[in-house]
Order: structure tokens, then C-alpha cells, then sequence
């Protein structure tokens, strides 16, 4: 018994001299980077400020590491100031319960402390941009908005139109098609005669039954065709009275997946499922995927896959309705202390032409610069090997111009989700459809107290 | 009568024997669920994320190093780091728990004073409420005062342990008589000494369980952490394990996650093997005493 | 026998349990109340914008109680559910612990290799409930290999949909909690056992007295103050079971709600909109039903001695 408790006293007097150790280590850590700035080792005695008069510690709010990646690689930060990542992964809404917390105590926060920009998706971007949370970025000196793609100006505005932010990619989403499937089924596998045989909805669902025939399915998930549905919608989620409102284009959606479902010519899965993505092995019997460029770039692995994959057997073309899906905005935060690094850092990502093309041809991405993705889209040597050597910027170019936004609201994220959960159940047969609209009406009443519902 | 004798004997073995084997058949069917569990982030662990997308199958997938590299030199997070500050607020938060736990319990058990029952009733009281919601009230206040990134709010709080008072106060009462109690007092000797020297080791079974059971809870918290360390040199295991899940699409990897899973398990076993045999020698310490 | 000597020590009770109540007023006290002040209170966020405080006295809970569209009151739907998946998953978990917990002290028995077995039980503790929820849903998922098992043996032609029945998603919760929790039980109730003086088993054993004797007569009464404390705790971390169901039914309790838990509703009142008041009168009337359950288990099980 001696020996345990002077086992524990061990553990305990390492543990202490750990904290100890820690407690005056992470300050030094933080001064460390700083250390070009000779008063930030006594951040108390002196005020912050940097040779403009402005902070000297520059905060960004981000739920991952992609935005920062870019930002190290393509922008200088002015002498004197310290940037600081502050990264909460978006597990569980842990990144909007910390962003929310730090935006709403930002007055109160000392200089140092106070975000100075902050990353959001489309999503959610209108919970942000519709608040006294953001600023106007025409006042800080964001003005040139000629090369950005209107949506994605749209989407960083509020309602009277005051721009607080920009996005540093543009993320048109196309119809993905296994090209041996589309000339089994269509005949061709040339994306602009498969385009001409799906542009619209009626000569979509009208090829499923085609398809079904010979033995494929039309898509994989039965949320697969949301979001082109979705991001057309003619009305917001609620009118002026807060009553929830199904858009037609939503009552569509509806409509489709019915027959899908009821037609088998898709699965039940959801859109991340790996019943779905077990459909991207070369044996996979299914025609039509929906994404952008990072959907094919990047989680397609199971097409890429060396041995049941099928690499190049793939092409994309617009679809029946143009959409976009996903996309980082880097939003201004108000009573942010470096409102000149701000301006300088979104106009850097927006509109500097090598830093746009360094991002198309180093990371690909698809970039927020219409002239910089022009140059790669006339490039006749620019092709995607996944997809046969098919060029994708020139395609995603032509696209951006039909895609809107229009009709979106800050209860978005999780109507969109609430839905296809709900309906999700009455697919796979657990539910009738009506208890399946119950359910997402008591799921809305929890969310949103103020939305009146059916 | 010896002969009935030895065969009552011979019938008992039998049966004992008997009850050995199925005891085994269940201890390994028991264990081979268990271990499953283990296997599958063990496979998962060498499976890229190609593989992992296609669903999970039985078989390794060969990436186990890849996994390891990709899993220890990503950028985004620091495993060393991550384990020392996890094994910190962990080690820590036991200790406080454990030992705060077993003071409290002692303080009721073995002392009547007038407010004796009002307060072991309080503490049963406060042990049914839920903690979710208090944790949402508690993060707000922790951004009012400025103690984000600070380990004490998540350390010192587990000084009270409703669950593992409770615990200690039960065990007492089954091992702790008032009559051992007062035979290790020496009238006049500080009462603090008497607890540290003489009750505490006679816990020791006790304090080895909930020493476990609180590092693991620790350990493995993510709620609370993710929201309070927000600068990278502070996070903890389970928030790095997060993050690496929230990557962005060109980084994100499911097979450095289950590597991370999996790397992360492993001092929570050297711990738990560690403290295990203590419950075991808890045995033989009762003995002597009896 | 319980009065203390003569001599005072009263005062080393308050000293002792001091710091446990210094630091709960300091950590935990402030945002209890809190929880419980918000509930008679409307108090969320739409967005950014803050909506309330503003008093609505027994509202909130009015709101709770009152029958949706199909006539359902859906926190008592919800309770069913939290009592249904934990009676499902803590009856198997004590009993197995407590025979484990007698096979492994027994010096009849002397079961070998002991420490593995132990080790490997625990197991399952030490993943992040998330992770092993997420092993799980593959496994079970429609092109997992339970599935592909059940294809390839003949069972069925088409992947059977764990996810969309009640019984199974419940049975596979209960399995998972069972699974996680068992060993950790074993623990606790062999640490009971062992705390026992062995002298008695000894006099018990020279007496003639066979093993279930022993059990019931020496061991199970001396054992049963950590057998109350196992099956409290179990329920209150029943009754506020929430990580396994949450990951594995991506927080939608399905089907048609039916594994969703007390605390996954609270939880959807908490999560994006901030509802402070709705989620404080959820956890009140949890606190309530835990409190009355433990009064009665406590009651029930203390009554002999």
C-alpha cells in the first residue's frame, strides 16, 4: 500500500510540475511566432498596435485547415502583426457554438482577442451575414466585385444588399455520368449530346425508366437530385407571415424521388452512405452522380481506386438545373481591430490574378476569378484525367452564369436536413409519408419556435 | 460413509468442472465481442479512405503504415502534443476526483455533525441532474470571465464528483465499519493524517476504480474541451480526433481517424493495466487486516 | 456502536466535505440554477438574435406536455423510449457483471487467466463512444458485412435495413451500451467483492455452507451497497443516455423516433437554436423522474438492513 501511494505521489508530482511546465509554455508558444514583434512578449504593458495604428494579432475563426493552407502559401502578412488560427472542428456545431460565443462577446474582448475574420458555408452563411455580427466590406475598401461570380456575392449579402465578405472559390456543381453506362443507355457518352438528352427534368426522369431497363440506376441516393431542386427554388422556406412554405420546386423533389424510389431507379442511402458510394466501383450499376469539382477531385475515391475503381470512365456536364454546392466565404467580422489586413486579405483571394491562378493550377480549386478560370477554360492542354481529359473549368465556367441565389433564409442548413431525414424514413418504408411530415414539422417547432407549420 | 463421501466429493468436482467449462465458454464468447470491437478499428486502421468508403469488410487493407505517417505528420495537429495534454488533464482530473471523492465520503461516513444528512442528501440530489445543459451554461460563463483555454476549468471541477462520492460512501459502508474507523484513530492525532496514512490505503480497490473510470471519462471528453481549448497547442485528444474528421475534402482521410482512434486507446490501457492489479492486491490487503 | 467518543470531531466533517461544496458553488451550482430559472423562461436564438429572456412561467412546460397533431405527448414517447433502452441494456449488463464478478473472486472456481480476460471486457469502455457507434453503423449498414453475411449464407436476397426498424436499431443500442458498460460494472462490483473481508468467506466455507449459500448469505448482503450504487448510476446514465443512440442514428432517433432518448430531444432544442428555456424544462422533468427512480430503487433496495 505504501508503494501505491507513492506511485500516486509520483504521478501526481509529475503531473503538477507537467502543468507547471505547460501553464508557462503556452504563452511562450504563442510568443514565439511573435517574436518579430518585440512587444509582444509583454502583451500588458504596452497597447496593441501595429505601424498602422491597427491590431497586431489578427484572428481567424475556421472549422479546418484548407483556407489556411492558402493563406500561408499566397498572402504576406504585414510586418508586425501575428496571425492566429483559432480552428474548432465542426463536430456536433462545436465550430458555430464557439464562433457564436466569441462574435457575441467581441465587444467586450480585448484587442487581442477579438476575431478579425471568420470562414462560413453557404449553409449557414445568412445566419452571419444577416446580423450586426458582420460588416460592410465596401467600407473597408472591398470594392471590386467584376470578377467574383454573382452568387457568390449574393450569398455574402444581406438583405438591403450590404456586401460582408467573399469567397476565395466558386463551387458550381455538375451531373457526374459513368460514360460506359450513358452510351449503354443514351447511346453517347459526348458531354454535350448527354447534356442535350438531360437537360431538364422531364427527359431526366424519362431516361431513369431507360436506364432502370437495362439494368442501372438512375442515381444513387434519393437525396441525390436535392440541392439542383433546392437551389432553384422560386419562394424562401417561410413567407411573410414565418408559415413554412414547401417551394414547388422542393414539392418536385418530392414528386421524383417518389418515383425513384417506387421505380427502384435509386437507393435509399444517404448522400454520404457507403451504399451509395460502393456504386463508384467500376461493377457500380449507376448512371448519374451530382457534384463539383472537390466532390469528384476529391471523395470519389472509390472510382479512383486502382483495382475495382474506374478512373477516365467518367464525364460532367450541367444537368437539368444549375446549382452549386458547398463553397468557404471569409465573412468581416464588426469591431474587427485590423480592418486594413481584412480588406487587403479578401481583396487578395478575389482579385490579385496570380494568387487566383496559382489556386486553380496548384490546388484544384475552381477560382472566384472569372478571367483567371477563362485562361485555363481556352487552354486546350487543361484536362482532368478522371474524367477522360475532359476539361472541368471549362465546363464549370460556362455553368456559373445560371446559377442563383435567391429565396435563401438562416433556417436553411437545417430545413434542408430536417427533410430529407424525415422523408428518409418514409423511403426506406419505416413510415407513412404523412407521420414522415410530422416528424419533420415537430423537428422544425424544436429548431425554430417562431416558424408556424401545417 | 467415506464411500458416499468420496462420491459427493466426485460429484461435486464433477459439477465444478461442469461449471468451469461453461464459465470459460462464456468468458471467451464475451471476449470475442469485445475483441471484435478492437478488430474492426484495428482493420480499419489499415484500410485507406477509398477503402473505408466502400463500406467495411473483414479483411486488413494494407495501409497501416501510410496511415500511421499520414496520421503523425499531419499538419494540423500535433499527436505528441495532444497525448501529453490529454494525459495531463486526465491524470489530473482523476487524482482530484478520486481523492476529493473518497475525503468527501470519509467526512460523511465516519463523522456526525449536524449538517451530516442534509448534505449527503444534497450530493444525491445534485447527482441526478442531467449535465448537458449545465455544461451549455457553464461555456457561456467560461466566455464571460476569459477562462477559454484553461485547463483549471476543466480540472478543478472534478473536485466535485457526485457519482464517485457516492461510490466511495457505498464502499465504505461495506468495508469501513465504524469500529475500524475508530480503532485506527488515535484520540488527539490530526484526523487529516489519519485519513492520508491509515483509511486511504484500506480504499485502495476503490481508489484504483474510479481512478480508471475517471481518467477514461476524461480522456475521452470532447464536449466541454472542444468549445473551451480553442489554440492548437492546447487541444486535447478528442478534439484533435474531430478536427481531423472536419478536414477539408483534399486532406480528409478516415484512415489516419481510426489510426488516431486507435493510438489514442493505447495509454488508456497502460493506465488501466497499471491500476488493475492494485484491485487486485486490494484482496490480499483485506486479508492482512482481517 | 455509531456515537463518536466522547470527543468531538465534528468539526473534520465540515473540513472534510468542505472542498467538494467549495467547488461545486464555484463550477457547477451557478449554471444548475441557471438551467432551472431558464426553464420557467423564453429564451433562444433565431440566427444571431437573441429571443427573451422573457418569463412564461409554467409555459414551457405546458408546451412539453401538450399533445402533438396525432395525439402523441412526445416527452412521455420519449421517456418510454430512454426507460425501454436502458431496461434493455442494464438488466443483462448487472446480472452478467455480477456473475463475472463471482466467478473471478471465487478461489473455488480459480478462473485463469484472469487479467486478460478482465482487460480485454474492459475494452470496449476505452473507445470514444462516437467511434465505436461509427463501427457499428458500418458493420450494420446496408452493404456492411453483417449484410453481406446474411446474403451470401442465404438468408435473404435483399440487404436486410437495420436502420429502419425499431426493434433492431433498439436492440443493436442496447447491445452497443451492454457491450460498452459491462466490464466497467465487472469492475466495480469485483472491487466490492474483494473489499469483503475474506475471513468471512473462510468461516463460511469451514461451516459447510455450499456456494450459493455463501452467495446469498455472506457475500450478496455485503455486497449490496455497491449493488445499489451499480444500479442507480446505471440509471441515471441510462436516463441520460445519449452518445451512442445520437452517433449511430445521426441524431434522428429512428425510425419514426423511436430510439430517441430524453437527452437527444433536449439536445435538439440545444443545438443550433439554443433553447434555453425549452431544454431546462426537459432537464428538470428529468431530473424529476431520475430523482423519484432512484428514491424508489434506493428505498427498495436498502429496506433489509
Amino acid at each position: 500500500m505504501k508503494k501505491f501511494i507513492a506511485l500516486l505521489m509520483a504521478v501526481l508530482m509529475v503531473a503538477s510540475l507537467a502543468a507547471c511546465g505547460s501553464s508557462s509554455s503556452a504563452p511562450a508558444a504563442t510568443a514565439a511566432p511573435a517574436a518579430a514583434a518585440p512587444a509582444a512578449a509583454e502583451p500588458a504593458a504596452e497597447p496593441a498596435a501595429a505601424d498602422n495604428g491597427e491590431g497586431k494579432v489578427f484572428n481567424i475563426y475556421a472549422w479546418n485547415e484548407e483556407f489556411k493552407g492558402f493563406f500561408e502559401k499566397y498572402y504576406t502578412v504585414p510586418d508586425g502583426v501575428t496571425v492566429n488560427w483559432i480552428i474548432v472542428p465542426s463536430d456536433n456545431g462545436a465550430y458555430q457554438d464557439a464562433l457564436d460565443e466569441a462574435l457575441l462577446n467581441q465587444d467586450a474582448a480585448a484587442a487581442d482577442d477579438k476575431v478579425d475574420m471568420f470562414l462560413a458555408e453557404a449553409d449557414y452563411i445568412l445566419k452571419y451575414v444577416d446580423s450586426d455580427a458582420t460588416q460592410d466590406i465596401t467600407a473597408l475598401g472591398v470594392t471590386d466585385f467584376s470578377n467574383a461570380y454573382t452568387y457568390t456575392v449574393g450569398a455574402a449579402s444581406d438583405a438591403n444588399g450590404v456586401v460582408k465578405g467573399v469567397s476565395f472559390q466558386c463551387c458550381p456543381s455538375a451531373l457526374i455520368y459513368r460514360r460506359s453506362i450513358a452510351k449503354d443507355v443514351l447511346g453517347t457518352d459526348d458531354p454535350a449530346e448527354v447534356q442535350a438528352l438531360l437537360d431538364s427534368w422531364d427527359k431526366f426522369n424519362a431516361v431513369a425508366a431507360d436506364a432502370k431497363a437495362k439494368g442501372y440506376y438512375m442515381t444513387a441516393s434519393f437525396a441525390e437530385t436535392y440541392r439542383p431542386f433546392s437551389n432553384n427554388c422560386t419562394t424562401p422556406w417561410v413567407d411573410e407571415d414565418n408559415n413554412l412554405q414547401i417551394d414547388p420546386e422542393i414539392q418536385a423533389w418530392i414528386d421524383q424521388t417518389d418515383e425513384f424510389i417506387a421505380n427502384g431507379y435509386t437507393l435509399t442511402a444517404g448522400v454520404w452512405d457507403d451504399e451509395k458510394n460502393v456504386q463508384m466501383f467500376a461493377d457500380g450499376k449507376t448512371m448519374c452522380f451530382f457534384g463539383p469539382a472537390w466532390y469528384f477531385n476529391f471523395c470519389m475515391g472509390n472510382a479512383m481506386d486502382p483495382d475495382k475503381g474506374c478512373s477516365g470512365d467518367w464525364a460532367i456536364c450541367e444537368g437539368p438545373a444549375a446549382h452549386f454546392w458547398g463553397g468557404t466565404w471569409l465573412l468581416a467580422p464588426a469591431g474587427s481591430d485590423n480592418p486594413t489586413m481584412l480588406a487587403d486579405v479578401m481583396n487578395t483571394f478575389i482579385n490579385d490574378e496570380d494568387v487566383c491562378t496559382a489556386l486553380v493550377a496548384n490546388e484544384a480549386q475552381f477560382s472566384n476569378n472569372q478571367a483567371v478560370n477563362a485562361k485555363f477554360a481556352a487552354d486546350p492542354s487543361y484536362g482532368s484525367e478522371f474524367l477522360g481529359g475532359q476539361n472541368d473549368v471549362a465546363v464549370f465556367s460556362e455553368m456559373t452564369d445560371n446559377i442563383k441565389w435567391e429565396n435563401h433564409t438562416i433556417y436553411d442548413q437545417l430545413l434542408n436536413e430536417g427533410l430529407q431525414n424525415a422523408l428518409q424514413e418514409y423511403y426506406r418504408g419505416s413510415v407513412d409519408k404523412e407521420t414522415a411530415m410530422q416528424n419533420f414539422y415537430l423537428y422544425v417547432n424544436e429548431k425554430y419556435p417562431t416558424i408556424v407549420t401545417p | 460413509m467415506t464411500k458416499s463421501n468420496s462420491a459427493d466429493s466426485r460429484k461435486a468436482r464433477a459439477q465444478l468442472t461442469a461449471l468451469r467449462v461453461v464459465v470459460y465458454i462464456v468468458l471467451i464468447f464475451l471476449s470475442i465481442l469485445c475483441l471484435f470491437s478492437f478488430y474492426m478499428l484495428i482493420i480499419n486502421a489499415t484500410r485507406s479512405n477509398g477503402q473505408l468508403q466502400a463500406g467495411f469488410t473483414l479483411v486488413p487493407g494494407g495501409h497501416m503504415l501510410e496511415n500511421l505517417k499520414n496520421a503523425w505528420t499531419d499538419s494540423s495537429i500535433n499527436i505528441p502534443r495532444g497525448l501529453l495534454n490529454s494525459f495531463l488533464v486526465a491524470s489530473l482530473t482523476a487524482i482530484l476526483t478520486t481523492y476529493f471523492s473518497a475525503l468527501t465520503a470519509y467526512g460523511i461516513h465516519a463523522y456526525d455533525f449536524k449538517l451530516k444528512k442534509a448534505a449527503f442528501t444534497f450530493i444525491m440530489a445534485i447527482m441526478v441532474i442531467p449535465s448537458q445543459v449545465s455544461a451549455a451554461g457553464f461555456v457561456q460563463i467560461c466566455y464571460k470571465f476569459g477562462l477559454t483555454n484553461n485547463y483549471l476549468v476543466l480540472i478543478l471541477p472534478g473536485i466535485a464528483a457526485p457519482i464517485v462520492f457516492f461510490y466511495m460512501k457505498q464502499y465504505m459502508e461495506s468495508v469501513l465499519p465504524m469500529e475500524i474507523v475508530e480503532a485506527a484513530r488515535v484520540d488527539g492525532s490530526n484526523e487529516f493524517r489519519t485519513f492520508n496514512t491509515i483509511i486511504l490505503p484500506m480504499l485502495k480497490p476503490a481508489l484504483a476504480v474510479q481512478l480508471i473510470f475517471s481518467f477514461v471519462q476524461s480522456w475521452n471528453n470532447y464536449f466541454l474541451p472542444s468549445l473551451l481549448l480553442t489554440k492548437a497547442e492546447m487541444k486535447t485528444v478528442p478534439i484533435m480526433i474531430a478536427q481531423l474528421r472536419s478536414a477539408d475534402y483534399s486532406k480528409f482521410d478516415m484512415g489516419k481517424v481510426y489510426m488516431f482512434i486507435l493510438l489514442a486507446i493505447l495509454p488508456v490501457m497502460v493506465v488501466y493495466i497499471i491500476l488493475s492489479k492494485s484491485i487486485i492486491k486490494g484482496a490480499t490487503a483485506g486479508a492482512v487486516k482481517g | 456502536m455509531k456515537k463518536g467518543k466522547g470527543i468531538s470531531y465534528a468539526k473534520w466533517g465540515y473540513i472534510f466535505i468542505a472542498p467538494f461544496f467549495i467547488a461545486y458553488a464555484v463550477f457547477t451550482l451557478f449554471p444548475q440554477l441557471l438551467t432551472i430559472y431558464n426553464s420557467f423562461f423564453e429564451n433562444y436564438r433565431e440566427g444571431l438574435k437573441q429571443v427573451g429572456p422573457n418569463f412564461v412561467g409554467l409555459g414551457n412546460y405546458v408546451k412539453l406536455f401538450t399533445p402533438d397533431k396525432s395525439g402523441t405527448i412526445n416527452i412521455l414517447k420519449y421517456t418510454g423510449n430512454t426507460l425501454a433502452l436502458w431496461i434493455g441494456g442494464a438488466i443483462p449488463q448487472i446480472v452478467i457483471a455480477l456473475l463475472l464478478a463471482i466467478f473471478f473472486t471465487s478461489y473455488r472456481l480459480n478462473i485463469k487467466g484472469q487479467q486478460f480476460f478482465k482487460t480485454v471486457i474492459y475494452m470496449p469502455n476505452l473507445i470514444m463512444a462516437s467511434a465505436f457507434s461509427m463501427l457499428f453503423f458500418t458493420l450494420f449498414s446496408n452493404v456492411g458485412p453483417v449484410n453481406q453475411l446474411i446474403q451470401a449464407w442465404g438468408w435473404s436476397d435483399v440487404p436486410i435495413d437495420f436502420f429502419a426498424y425499431k426493434g433492431t436499431v433498439r436492440g443493436l443500442i442496447c447491445i452497443m451500451n451492454f457491450l460498452m458498460w459491462f466490464g466497467n460494472t465487472t469492475i466495480l462490483l469485483m472491487a466490492g467483492i474483494m473489499g469483503i473481508d475474506q475471513s468471512l468467506f473462510e468461516a463460511a466455507n469451514l461451516d459447510g455452507a455450499s456456494s450459493v449459500q455463501v452467495f446469498f448469505r455472506v457475500t450478496l448482503p455485503l455486497l449490496m451497497p455497491i449493488l445499489v450504487y451499480t444500479v442507480i448510476t446505471a440509471m441515471i446514465g441510462g436516463l441520460q443516455m445519449f452518445d451512442v443512440p445520437q452517433v449511430l442514428t445521426n441524431g434522428k432517433g429512428m425510425p419514426d423516433r423511436t430510439s430517441m432518448t430524453l437527452i437527444m430531444y433536449l439536445n435538439n432544442y440545444l443545438g443550433g437554436s439554443k433553447n434555453y428555456g425549452m431544454s431546462g424544462a426537459i432537464s428538470v422533468i428529468i431530473f424529476i423522474i431520475t430523482g423519484i427512480l432512484s428514491m424508489f430503487v434506493y428505498r427498495s433496495l436498502t429496506k433489509k438492513d
